[in-house]
């Protein structure tokens, strides 16, 4: 009893969170979602991408990774896109680039939006 | 507003349906809190063991310390915030400690050397 | 199909994990220069010593500058000024240490075969302290660094020599902290490694990163950074807070300073940079 009590509430639980998760994403999308992006990969607390990666308008970037450039040349599939900015460590298991949704540095809305904006590099 | 409503509705829900198939008392928001820290804190202890622990869990310097501030939230009585956080630092521990055993046999030869 | 893959996957992480632990620290070591040497071929061994400096020429000249009219000086006087003090019992850390103070920086990090653990500079200085009936001192910063920067200081010219000895628990420990420097960690899943061997030379951010080897021979370090959050310039700082500074920027949380892993840690660390030479205390940004 106590058991599937507790599934039931955890399932209550994520319906909840997707609630609030829609009401946010409402919020943002008021922003266009490529500039929502444009920030999230430039802030130093959420993508940080700059640390790494040469991106056109930032400043001060790193030079571990490549520039993201033409990126629908590179990823024609932007499930794909999505797919390296999950979990980057799925396609190179060494990878320095932090898996953002794995290991949920950013959220799963965000990580749409930064998907987008680095689509439209 | 909107969310408070949606909480008590899935409440009202979870009790009644509970209480219809179920002759006992559901678990009230105090007693899940009370299960998930301990299934938290043994996450957080087995991560820890392994030298996994995450920054902001419960470290006394970090800004979030999820664990800390579940436990002052409940103390206060917002069971529902104690719960958030402490399903962050659920989920945090969990993932330290699989990182942990995903690297037991990291080594030099992975970098070339 | 799935599982048969697993099984050999790991039956390969097996293998390669035997012969990673199979490899001797003199082997490890070997392996270790020579792939920094390959990496930078236009650096001598010594070079090394002086981190990120050494790798753009830009930031050594300022650097260089910088070293004209070193900030740390006036922390090294108050190091040779706690050396000099003695305590309340008559006795002084000469006691501890021996007389010549330029012979002590070399001695660690070092084995103790009676209590089975890595014992560091820093250790010893408070287990002299306490030993005497002083108040041993803050593990990070402060005294501890000014006296340690003063042994440093003292030493300057001569290498470091490790030694790990032929002993099963001084293996095990030497294996701990290089298993620590190669494992990724923290939410962003970073090794050292990954930072200072795979990447030095690369810039993260505005921050040039530095290789490892080398990285040891200027500790304690005085850093602008550091010197700027104290309320007197004071910017020295040890090996064990810069460790847990680089804990912490990938979201993995710092272990204590002078704790078993940071010692472990700074045994493979220090005995990576055999044969370097000590020019501690250094200046960094
Ligand atoms: C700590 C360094 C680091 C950070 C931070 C980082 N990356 Fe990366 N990224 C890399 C590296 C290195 C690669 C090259 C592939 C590899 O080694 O995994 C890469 C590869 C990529 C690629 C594939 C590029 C290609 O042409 O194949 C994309 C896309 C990418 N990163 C996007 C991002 C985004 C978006 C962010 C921020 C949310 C980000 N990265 C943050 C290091 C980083
Ligand atoms: C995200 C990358 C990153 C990781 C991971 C990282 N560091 Fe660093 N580390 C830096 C940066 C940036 C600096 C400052 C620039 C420099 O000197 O390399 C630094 C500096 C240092 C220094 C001082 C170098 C000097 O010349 O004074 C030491 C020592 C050091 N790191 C050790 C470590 C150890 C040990 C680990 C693992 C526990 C580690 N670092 C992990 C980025 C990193």
């Amino acid at each position: 009893m106590r058991r599937s009590n507790h599934r039931f509430s955890g399932t209550v639980g994520s319906l909840l969170l997707v609630a609030g998760m829609v009401i946010t994403g409402q919020a943002a999308a008021a922003e266009d979602p490529i500039s929502a992006g444009k920030k999230l990969a430039f802030d130093r607390k959420k993508g940080n991408c700059l640390a790494c990666h040469h991106i056109e308008g930032g400043t001060l970037m790193g030079n571990i990774a490549p520039p993201l450039v033409a990126m629908k040349h590179r990823f024609p599939d932007k499930a794909k896109l999505r797919e390296q900015i999950w979990d980057a460590t799925k396609n190179n298991p060494r990878s320095i680039m932090p898996p953002f949704g794995k290991h949920r540095i950013l959220s799963e809305k965000e990580i749409d939006l930064v998907t987008e904006f680095i689509y439209s590099l | 507003m909107m969310k408070k409503t949606i909480i008590s509705v899935g409440l009202a829900l979870l009790i009644a349906g509970c209480s219809a198939s179920q002759p006992e008392k559901p678990m009230s928001l105090k007693e899940q809190y009370e299960a998930a820290l301990a299934r938290t804190q043994a996450a957080v202890e087995k991560a820890a063991s392994m030298e996994g622990e995450w920054r902001d869990i419960r470290w006394k310097k970090s800004k979030k310390r999820y664990l800390p501030k579940a436990i002052e939230a409940a103390k206060a009585g917002d069971y529902e915030k104690a719960l958030k956080l402490l399903s962050i630092a659920e989920f945090q521990a969990e993932m330290g400690y699989k990182q942990a055993m995903a690297e037991k046999n990291a080594g030099p030869h992975l970098y070339g050397l | 199909m799935r599982k048969i893959a697993t099984l050999l996957l790991s039956a390969g992480l097996v293998a390669s994990a035997t012969t990673a632990i199979a490899s001797s620290p003199k082997e490890d070591l070997e392996k270790f220069r020579a792939y920094f040497e390959q990496k930078f071929p236009g650096l001598q061994l010594d070079d090394f010593g002086n981190g990120a400096y050494a790798l753009d020429a830009d930031k050594r000249m300022q650097w260089e500058a910088m070293e004209e009219f070193p900030p740390y000086d006036e922390f090294v006087d108050k190091g040779r000024e706690i050396w000099e003090k003695p305590f309340k019992n008559g006795k002084s850390f000469a006691d501890c240490f021996g007389k010549d103070p330029s012979k002590v920086r070399v001695r660690y990090p070092h084995w103790d075969a009676k209590t089975k653990q890595v014992v560091t500079l820093e250790g010893d200085i408070n287990k002299c302290l306490k030993e005497n009936g002083e108040k041993p001192f803050k593990w990070k910063k402060g005294p501890i660094a000014w006296l340690s920067a003063f042994f440093g200081y003292e030493a300057r010219g001569q290498k470091i020599n490790v030694v790990i000895p032929d002993d099963p628990d001084a293996i095990k420990a030497y294996e701990h902290g290089k298993h620590f420097f190669y494992a990724k960690r923290g939410q962003l899943n970073m090794a050292c490694a990954d930072c200072h061997v795979k990447y030095p030379g690369h810039f993260i951010r505005g921050n040039l990163l530095s290789p490892a080897l080398g990285q040891v021979t200027h500790f304690p370090v005085y850093r602008a950074k550091w010197a700027k959050k104290s309320k007197d310039g004071d910017g020295l700082g040890t090996l064990h807070r810069r460790y847990g500074g680089c804990n912490k920027q990938v979201r993995a949380r710092p272990f204590k300073a002078q704790s078993k892993v940071y010692r472990d840690l700074e045994f493979f660390h220090q005995y990576m940079s055999n044969g370097l030479t000590i020019n501690a205390p250094g200046y960094r940004e």
